[in-house]
């Protein structure tokens, strides 16, 4: 057993170690010469030469690996960009997936009538100050328009709030986004936060007060300027300006007002009012046609002046498209403009990309949107009206409004008061006569009793004539003292 | 034996490449970690370097998602605009700057001046438009061409981004050439078209992040690297060097220069008289014998021997190159394709900026050159 033994080890090494193109196991045939495991038999595996030259290559490999490394992360800007080929994971780790150059073409974004077939993207401004109460409002009316909503960017441009506008936002804006169904989500979402340091209040008085128009006018232009001129991409065929503070509008207003296919295009704004102040009213004044009379009058303006529509300062004697409007009228009724309104307008992308905005100096005696307008109208684009085709604006009440209604409410605590005395006045007496007409009561009781005996007794002699009388004494008695009582008693007679 | 192998291939060369690859994998650990923070932190001060979507302003790069897995919704991202400076020292407080072309036709001499700028490059956006006409086609393939050269090349030239716009130009004239661009006739037409197609490239390159426009036309072939740095130290709301042209002076045997912008000019009481004569849709032009206005042009006041930083107050500029402080366009200074105060384009935009307070500087003795044909 020990020198069979003794030979497998030599095998097993033989095994393990080279075959050297030789089978490893020895064959049950095979003779000792093929199998041999003498050392002077092995072949060198190369000259001497050829493992030099491997040594050197060797060497000059690692060497440029080693510069390779040195350069690719001492230097990362000598790092060639690969563009997004498998490979670039190795060169650039991140700047690889960075986008930097991008093509378009704007004749893909002219705006037409049917822009929700063709993908057209709408850029949608809103520029917000201390506007927190009227974003829950705002936001379900972004989530119920029926425009596909990825096609639509919204930007908004937040100045000079002091309340929570911008966390609230940000807070609504994260929610739309966090909808499970893409096609809820909207595109691009942007947040611009500038302050102008505006003095004027926002609130209702101060805001339509006349003096303060012109000022406010310019300084609103600044503000929709710097939005647009942040939001606005290569991308938009439309864009629409909505106000936060609209309470009832049609979900398709952007297809609606799309299909007019104009440059610049507006509904009409009208708002609810309480029944006392007549339940409805004309609201945006702005948008208007012009007229010889505003015309004559801005000439002698002088060169800063602004006219501001809707005071009895400037008379202009325009047709406003808010007076037009009939309830029963064809919403699709078109009306050329020359003022526009800044509730809620839709205009063609290209209208602003040519220069056209929101003038926040005395353009043609006119700012804000009024001035937009006139420029969009001198740069010979359409700019249309829809006298019967109207959207509806919070009520704020005005100071006068809420002066009025104090008073109503004083009138209604006292006519409430009065009716209260009244009542228990009436209560009272109630009261005095109800143990009264209990006695009545009682009394009656006895006296049907009675008459009860009387027509039992009747109805034995025979003699119901003589029962009448009776029930009838105590009837007139109760009309004259309890009214209550009469109800009671009418239904009497019968009996 | 095995062991006598396993040994000879531990020789130094394998300990090296190891060790080598070892640093490497950290230094790439840290190096990504690095950059991630980074990133982070430029969007909180509001001046974002790349955005993450792909509906973000073209002033921006931005990261691509990855092709096989669903978009994410866009993001809701705030711009700090109250944070954006237009200073004195643009590079120290890391200003970004637009470079606007309106392109017709491609130099080469004007790409390689670009790319000579010293201004950081990933502080720099450029803007073209390109008319949709043959001339056009080949300037777009020439800038596309050095474009993804430059943009996929080192990354210390690389531009922060580049966009390129087309347009179909609505006054197509029938040719670019000098002569008849210049005809007087053809000159409202085609200023009011070259309006347009700045507004349309200001107004959809212009970025929430963008401190500075500069306005450079294509064959602007020759200004100093530091150009940016210069004109913003004077910290003034617009800016124009004065543009002239070398030539090969036939008479004299030698080359000079001449002036080339006259759009740059201090307003005249005749002109201002001419203008109130002039119906509403009147333009006043400047370098032409036929109506002389008698501005005080800044082409004439370049004087070799003065102060190279003379700055004169101007009431109309050319477009040529044109250092802009962004809030000037953002408060809605554009190019008239109108006449504004019988003015248009470049000048109309001095005019307009005027209105809205701003004011125009030129500086005489600063010489950018344009192209000569």
């Amino acid at each position: 057993m020990l020198p069979l033994h003794a030979s497998t080890p030599k095998g097993k090494m033989h095994r393990t170690a080279y075959s050297n193109g030789q089978a490893a196991y020895p064959t049950l045939g095979g003779s000792g010469g093929t199998f041999s495991i003498q050392p002077h038999k092995f072949q060198p595996r190369s000259g001497p030469t050829s493992l030099r030259n491997r040594k050197l290559g060797k060497r000059l490999l690692a060497l440029f690996a080693f510069c390779a490394t040195v350069l690719f992360f001492v230097f990362p800007n000598l790092r060639p960009n690969l563009g997004p080929s498998p490979l670039s994971y190795l060169t650039s780790s991140d700047d690889s997936q960075l986008e930097t150059v991008r093509y378009y073409d704007l004749n893909n974004v002219q705006g037409t009538a049917r822009g929700w077939e063709r993908e057209e993207r709408i850029l949608l401004c809103a520029p917000l100050r201390d506007a927190a109460p009227h974003l829950p409002m705002f936001f379900s009316h972004l989530k119920n328009l029926t425009y596909p909503h990825n096609l639509i960017d919204l930007a908004f441009l937040v100045g000079d709030s002091k309340d929570n506008t911008i966390q609230l936002l940000t807070d609504k804006l994260n929610e739309l986004q966090a909808d499970p169904e893409p096609k809820q989500q909207f595109g691009e979402i942007s947040i611009m936060e500038k302050d102008f340091g505006q003095k004027v209040n926002q609130d209702v008085e101060s805001r339509h007060g006349f003096a303060a128009q012109a000022g406010r006018r310019k300084s609103m232009a600044q503000a929709r300027n710097w939005l647009l001129s942040a939001a606005l991409r290569p991308t938009h065929s439309w864009v629409y300006w909505r106000d936060v503070d609209v309470e009832t509008a049609p979900f398709t207003i952007l297809e609606d007002l799309m299909r007019h296919n104009k440059d610049v295009i507006v509904p009409n704004v009208w708002r609810p009012l309480p029944d006392w102040l007549g339940g409805e009213q004309p609201y945006d004044l702005n948008s208007w046609q012009e007229s010889e009379t505003a015309l004559a009058l801005a000439d002698t303006l002088d060169e800063d002046a602004v006219i501001v529509e809707g005071y009895a300062e400037y008379a202009t004697w325009r047709p406003h498209l808010a007076y037009l409007r009939d309830p029963y009228g064809d919403p699709d009724m078109e009306m050329e403009i020359d003022g526009v309104g800044g509730v809620s307008i839709l205009a063609k992308a290209k209208v602003f990309r040519s220069g056209v905005h929101f003038p926040a100096f005395s353009f043609e005696k006119h700012a804000e949107t009024e001035g937009f307008g006139k420029m969009a109208k001198r740069m010979k684009f359409s700019v249309v009206g829809l006298p019967h085709y109207t959207i509806w604006h919070l009520y704020e009440p005005s100071v006068d409004d809420i002066r009025h209604m104090e008073e109503m409410e004083k009138e209604r605590k006292a006519k409430e008061a009065e009716e209260n005395a009244k009542k228990e006045r009436m209560d009272k007496i109630k009261d005095q006569f109800d143990s009264k007409s209990s006695d009545w009561e009682k009394e009656k009781a006895e006296v049907q009793n009675m008459v009860q005996k009387a027509k039992d007794e009747a109805k034995q002699a025979e003699k119901p004539k003589e029962v009448e009388p009776k029930k009838e004494e105590p009837t007139k008695e109760e009309i004259h003292e309890a009214r209550g009582a009469e109800e009671k008693k009418k239904p009497q007679p019968p009996k | 034996m095995p062991a006598p192998r396993s040994l000879r291939r531990q020789n130094p060369i394998t300990f090296v490449l190891a060790g080598i690859l070892c640093i490497g994998f950290f230094i790439f650990f840290f190096s990504s970690g690095d950059s991630s923070t980074a990133a982070s932190g430029s969007e909180k001060s509001g001046i974002g370097k790349t955005a993450s979507n792909v509906l973000s302003p073209p002033s921006l790069p931005f990261r691509k998602s990855k092709a096989n897995e669903p978009a994410p919704a866009p993001p809701i991202v705030h711009y700090y605009m109250n944070n954006l400076t237009t200073s004195r020292n643009p590079v120290e407080n890391q200003e970004t700057v637009l470079i606007l072309t309106p392109l017709a036709r491609f130099y080469q001499e004007y790409w390689d001046n670009l790319l000579k700028l010293s201004y950081p490059h990933d502080l720099i956006s450029l803007g073209f438009i390109i008319p949709k006409t043959k001339e056009g086609n080949a300037a777009y393939t020439a800038l596309q061409a050095q474009v993804t050269k430059t943009q996929s090349g080192t990354k210390s030239k690389r531009f922060k981004s580049v966009t390129i716009l087309r347009q179909d130009t609505e006054s197509p004239l029938q040719s670019q050439s000098e002569a008849e661009r210049h005809k007087m006739e053809n000159q409202k037409a085609r200023r009011a078209a070259m309006a347009k197609a700045r507004n349309s490239l200001l107004f959809t390159t212009m970025g929430p992040t963008t401190s500075w426009v500069l306005w450079m036309d294509a064959d602007i072939i020759e200004y100093p690297p530091n150009l940016i740095q210069d004109l913003a130290g004077y910290d003034v709301p617009i800016v124009a060097p004065n543009c002239y042209q070398r030539y090969y002076n036939t008479e004299k045997k030698a080359n000079e220069i001449r002036p080339y912008d006259y759009n740059n000019w201090v307003d005249s009481p005749t002109a201002k008289e001419l203008a109130a004569k002039m119906g509403k849709d009147d333009i006043l032009l400047e370098g032409y014998a036929e109506m002389p206005t008698y501005r005080s042009l800044m082409a004439h006041m370049y004087d070799a021997s003065a102060d190279p930083g003379t700055k004169i107050k101007l009431d109309g500029v050319g477009g040529a190159v044109l250092l802009v402080k962004a809030e000037v366009h953002r408060d809605g200074a554009m190019f008239p394709a109108f006449p504004f105060y019988h003015l248009i384009e470049t000048e109309g935009f001095a005019k307009m900026a005027n209105r809205l307070n701003w004011e125009s500087f030129g500086l005489p003795n600063y010489l950018v050159y344009h192209y000569n044909e």
